[in-house]
This record gives C-alpha cells, sequence and structure tokens, in this order.
C-alpha cells in the first residue's frame, strides 16, 4: 500500500484555486520531492496532507488514514516540519522537545537521543532564542521525528541556511530514509531535489505538471548527445540516438585526443522552466 | 478530550507566560496595586460595621430593612436636628432623617424625601459604599426603581479633601483588585496565549499534532483558571479579614474568573497580533473595570449605565458576599453573571470554529 495516496485534491481559497485536481502517490521510504514556484499550492498540499486543512474536493490517504475523516488517527503517524521556524523560542531546545512528547504521549527518554541525532545535545539547555538558524532548523527535525513518525512532510527545510548547514539538513533526510521514514520534501533548490529526491513532482499552478524520476525527466527533455572537446580545441557534438555514435566515441576515447567530455542533459530547472513556463525563484 | 494533552498545554503555558515580559506584568499587575495600596494607604478600616444614625419620625419599616442588614450598625436619636450632630460625635458613616408617613407615602408612589447625612470625615470609598448601600436598600424595600428623592447632606464638605486616611484593602479595595485580576486575565493573558501561537505560527505545530482545536483552547482556559485563582487567592489570603463568607465568595470567583476566560478566549479567537491584543485589551480592561470603581456618589445614571456591564454584578456580588450581606438580590447576580459567561462561551466557541 502506498505511504500517501491522493485523488483528484483540490483547495480553494474564495476565488483563488491554490490547488487544482492533482493526484499522485508515494511509496513507503521513498523520499518524495514537491517542487514549485511560490504560491504553486506545495504548503497547501502538505497542510491538506497532513490534517491541518480540509480539502474543497478530493479524497487523499496518508499512512493509511483518509485525510479527512481519520485525522486524529493520522497525526501520531506522521511529522511535520514547517516553512516557519515555529518553535517555541523563550523555551530551551529540550523543553521543546518535552512538550512534544508529552503532546504525543511518548516517553521524554527519546529525547536524548533525538538531541543527539541532530548534533544538538550540548546546546539543549539554550533557549532556542538564542539559536542560529541551522540549530533551529535542526531542532524542527528533532521534533518532527521524536515521536517515530512513519512520514515526515518537510517544508522548504533548507530555505535561508548556508551551504554547510543545508548539506548537514540533507544528511539528516537521507538518514531518515535511510531507517524507513517516508519523506515528502518541497524545496526550491533544484540540486537539492535532484541529489536527495527518487521521484519529484513539478507544481505549476497548482497543478502536477511532471512526476518522474529526477533522471528521467532529466533525459525526457533534455539533448541525448554528448559534446566533446578536443586536445587542438575542436568541439564534436555525438548524437547517442544515431547509429555510429559507440563506435565515434570509442575511436575518439581510444585515440587519446579528447580533453573533456559532457553529457548535454537538461538540468531539472530547465525542465522545470520549459514545463511550467517560469522559474522556480519566480 | 485528552486530559493529557490539555494538561502539557497547560503546563507548557504556566511556565511560558512568566517568561513573557507583557504575561507577566498583567499577572503581577492586581499584587502590585494592593502592595501600593498597603504602603500609601496604611491603617484601613478594620471594622466593617458601618454605624448610621437615625431620627424615625413615624416608625417606618425602612428602620427596620437596615437593622437586618449585616453591615450596619442603627443608632437612634430622638430629634432631626439633633442627626448631623450626633453622626459627628459617635464617627458615624452618615445620619438618615426619615419622615413621618414615609412608608404610607411611598406605597401611594409619592416618593417622599428622605434626608441623608454624609460624614466625610470618612474616607470617599465609605462615603461611596454607604450611598451605594443605602440607595440598594432603599430601593429593595421600596420595590421601586425610584421610590424615594435622597438629599443627601455633607456634614463637612471640607473633610473631603483634608481627609488622608487610609482604606486599605477594604470591602471596597478588594472587589476591584480582584476585578482588576479578572480584567488582566480576560483582556491580556488568554488572549496573548491564543494569539501567540498563531502570530509564531506554533498554532499549526500544535495542530499537526494529535492535539485537536478544543483541547488547545481548553489548555489556554487552563491556564487562565490556574493564574487567577493562584492571583485571587494570594489576594484574598492576604485580606482574609474582610471575607465575612468564605464559599459564597469562592462561588463568585469561580464563576468570575469563567466569564472572563470566556471573554479571553474571544478577544484571542478574534484577533492575529499581539499588537492587536494590546491596543484592544486595554480598551477591555477599562470597560471590564468601571463598574467596580466606588461611583463616588457620581449620580444614578453612572450606576445605571454600568448595569450593562457583566462585570457590575460581579462586583456588586463580590461586595455582598465578602460583607455576608447574602439576599435574594446576590443571587440575582449570580444569575446574570451565569448567564453572561454563557454566552461569551458561545461566543468563544463560535468565533473559534469559524477560522
Amino acid at each position: 500500500m502506498p505511504a500517501i495516496e491522493v485523488e483528484n485534491l483540490s483547495r480553494t481559497f474564495n476565488s483563488l484555486r491554490a490547488v487544482d485536481n492533482i493526484s499522485f502517490s508515494v511509496d513507503a521510504g521513498e523520499i518524495f520531492g514537491f517542487l514549485g514556484h511560490n504560491g504553486a499550492g506545495k504548503t497547501t498540499t502538505i497542510r491538506m496532507l497532513s490534517g491541518q486543512l480540509r480539502p474543497t474536493s478530493g479524497r487523499g490517504c496518508v499512512a493509511g488514514c483518509d485525510i479527512v475523516t481519520e485525522q486524529q488517527r493520522l497525526r501520531p503517524l506522521i511529522g511535520v516540519v514547517s516553512e516557519h521556524q515555529n518553535l517555541y523560542e523563550r523555551m530551551s531546545g529540550r523543553e521543546n522537545l518535552e512538550f512534544a512528547a508529552r503532546l504525543y504521549g511518548k516517553d521524554t527518554q527519546r529525547i536524548e537521543a533525538a538531541l543527539k541525532q541532530v548534533d544538538l545535545l550540548d546546546r539543549a539547555g539554550d533557549k532556542v532564542q538564542n539559536y542560529s538558524n541551522g540549530m533551529k532548523q535542526r531542532l524542527l527535525i528533532a521534533r518532527s521525528i521524536l515521536h517515530g513518525p512513519q512520514i515526515v512532510f518537510l517544508d522548504e527545510p533548507t530555505r535561508g541556511l548556508d551551504p554547510i548547514v543545508g548539506r548537514e539538513i540533507r544528511r539528516l533526510i537521507t538518514d531518515m530514509s535511510k531507517r524507513g521514514v517516508t519523506i515528502f520534501l518541497t524545496t526550491h533548490y533544484m540540486e537539492e531535489a535532484d541529489q536527495l529526491c527518487d521521484r519529484v513532482a513539478f507544481l505549476s499552478e497548482g497543478r502536477i505538471v511532471a512526476l518522474d524520476t529526477p533522471d528521467k525527466l532529466k533525459s525526457a527533455h533534455g539533448q541525448q548527445q554528448v559534446n566533446v572537446t578536443l586536445d587542438n580545441g575542436e568541439r564534436r557534438n555525438i548524437a547517442l540516438d544515431g547509429e555510429d555514435a559507440g563506435r565515434e566515441l570509442q575511436q575518439l576515447v581510444s585515440s587519446g585526443q579528447v580533453r573533456t567530455l559532457h553529457s548535454a542533459e537538461a538540468t531539472l530547472e530547465e525542465v522545470f522552466i520549459q514545463l511550467a513556463g517560469r522559474r522556480l525563484s519566480e | 478530550m485528552n486530559l493529557n494533552i490539555v494538561s502539557a498545554i497547560t503546563r507548557k503555558d504556566l511556565v511560558d507566560a512568566i517568561r513573557h515580559r507583557y504575561l507577566l506584568t498583567a499577572l503581577v499587575t492586581p499584587l502590585f496595586v494592593a502592595l501600593l495600596f498597603r504602603v500609601l494607604l496604611p491603617g484601613g478600616n478594620n471594622t466593617r460595621l458601618l454605624t448610621i444614625v437615625v431620627h424615625d419620625a413615624g416608625g417606618s419599616r425602612l428602620v427596620a430593612e437596615l437593622r437586618k442588614t449585616p453591615q450596619i450598625g442603627v443608632v437612634e436619636v430622638l430629634s432631626a436636628d439633633a442627626t448631623a450632630g450626633e453622626v459627628e460625635k459617635r464617627k458615624a458613616i452618615g445620619g438618615l432623617v426619615v419622615p413621618s408617613g414615609f412608608d404610607t407615602d411611598l406605597a401611594a408612589n409619592k416618593q417622599p424625601e428622605l434626608t441623608v447625612y454624609v460624614n466625610n470625615e470618612k474616607t470617599i470609598f465609605e462615603q461611596a459604599a454607604f450611598r451605594r448601600l443605602l440607595e440598594q436598600i432603599v430601593r429593595s424595600f421600596a420595590k421601586q426603581p425610584e421610590p424615594a428623592r435622597l438629599n443627601w447632606v455633607d456634614v463637612d464638605k471640607g473633610a473631603n479633601d483634608r481627609n488622608r486616611g487610609g482604606t486599605g484593602l477594604d470591602q471596597i479595595m478588594l472587589p476591584l483588585l480582584l476585578i482588576l485580576t479578572f480584567g488582566m486575565i480576560g483582556a491580556f493573558v488568554v488572549p496573548l496565549l491564543i494569539v501567540e501561537e498563531k502570530e509564531k505560527r506554533t498554532l499549526d505545530f500544535l495542530l499537526s499534532s494529535p492535539a485537536s482545536l478544543n483541547e488547545i483552547i481548553a489548555g489556554k482556559a487552563l491556564t487562565g483558571v490556574v493564574y487567577t485563582l493562584l492571583i485571587a487567592g494570594l489576594l484574598l489570603g492576604i485580606n482574609r479579614q474582610h471575607i465575612q463568607n468564605w464559599p459564597l465568595t469562592l462561588l463568585t470567583i469561580v464563576l468570575g474568573l469563567l466569564f472572563v476566560v470566556g471573554v479571553g478566549l474571544v478577544i484571542g479567537s478574534l484577533l492575529n497580533n499581539t499588537m492587536q491584543v494590546n491596543t484592544w485589551a486595554s480598551l477591555v480592561l477599562i470597560v471590564l473595570l468601571a463598574p467596580s470603581f466606588p461611583s463616588i456618589g457620581i449620580t444614578a445614571w453612572f450606576d445605571k449605565a454600568m448595569r450593562v456591564i457583566p462585570t457590575y454584578y460581579l462586583s456588586e456580588a463580590l461586595k455582598l458576599s465578602m460583607g455576608g450581606a447574602v439576599s435574594s438580590q446576590f443571587w440575582m447576580y449570580l444569575a446574570v453573571l451565569l448567564g453572561c459567561t454563557f454566552v461569551v462561551f458561545f461566543a468563544a466557541a463560535w468565533a473559534l470554529h469559524r477560522r
């Protein structure tokens, strides 16, 4: 059974159709990327799937629970990292996790392990208002996994973080996935999605315009050729679907004249622009 | 409703509130004001009995009614002219001249005149209490809204300016401080507890956790109840000598705190940020507090205007229960307060679920 299954899900705010008839499914243990520009409907989708917002129409099933009728059963099975750093700032990191543990009816002994996992054990007694953005983000991740959820929704988890902290967050996401947690990730960063996600969906104006593995999307929408630069500066473009492509490449490599060799596949961002007609940052 | 979740939210808020500058200020203000009055107005009137000098020419049943009132001690004089002098001599709060045929004129709706002397040597709070109490007794006795013309006569008007006598936290100040506590909880504390969750987006976390909206609101309300009981308990404990009827005083306080917590839930659900709470809460606080201020004889219209504010009934019920003067009027005040409490809770439920 899929971890997340969505059929014709829509959400309207007054006359604005924020999410428009989307359907997809996410397998258990998968890292699923949900990519789109600002206002595309990513956060609205997460809010519906996590039981915070009722859909206008359609149905969704998360961890085997209907998102409308089985919210109370659903909530202990999921973790949510909001795009906002919604922590209790006057409380310490440990107090934030203690509060979360009490809400979920879990043993507070899990807290030390969670803090260790996100490398915050040393600063656990400090007030959150004195944490850096990266520390707050790590604490949010610790809070989201404290109760052992099956699925974690991460809404822009690396936005505004420096590259080193971003890499640390990606490591935590990979760790979660290795332990069998299904990850539903929204992000602006194409490289991040390319690196982390098993599959990605492109969302534009509330609709899914493409859904596949990053490799398939790139190869489907990029050029099927290899660009070769020789020692004498000559450049050759070898079409991979040509009959002699393999032989030609082999000859060039054997001749020892090849200085560089690049595949000409598109980046995910280029695919997105091609499909959605605008950049992700717009 | 999961009580573990409610108690987790309450526990978090109880600790977090005292780290919040505004909330801490709101919580300690009533205690600070109580201490301030103790320091600035030392001494205090520890006797609850108001002595009234009465000349009763026709054996009115009004005087018999006065005698039945626990807060009042009646001293009779033989002539109307001697009344004012006797008020000063006995250091009574006031005097009353009841003309002959008063009861008959009252029955005939003729609005007979009562001359009331006020001893200005007493504090303005005691004078106000006397004026209010007498008006209530006359109205209650005649069972008419405007039964008699009360002709107020100051025994020594200049004494008000000279008067520096302390009131302490007597039966006027204590209800005022209790309602200040209620007002702070209802106008600031409970709304801020809710609004801050919205403003800092922590409500999103709560709503994605196993906590339901009802449990979140119950947790906030319980925090308000705990803080009110704590501060009211301290105020009552410090001034326990002024409480004549503990069970009914506590009943009134419980009803009062439920009312203000309901008001807090309504405000918290309607407003979205701390700045809005700061703007509106002051106005709400003034409205909630107004009926508990001694009218200082401002006039009957002030009293009438205050009757549209539910805390008027809370204030009056507190004064009666603390003074031990439990009458049908007390129960009427409590009934009105109970009705208002139901109304604010319905309004809160509507406002919260509308969101």
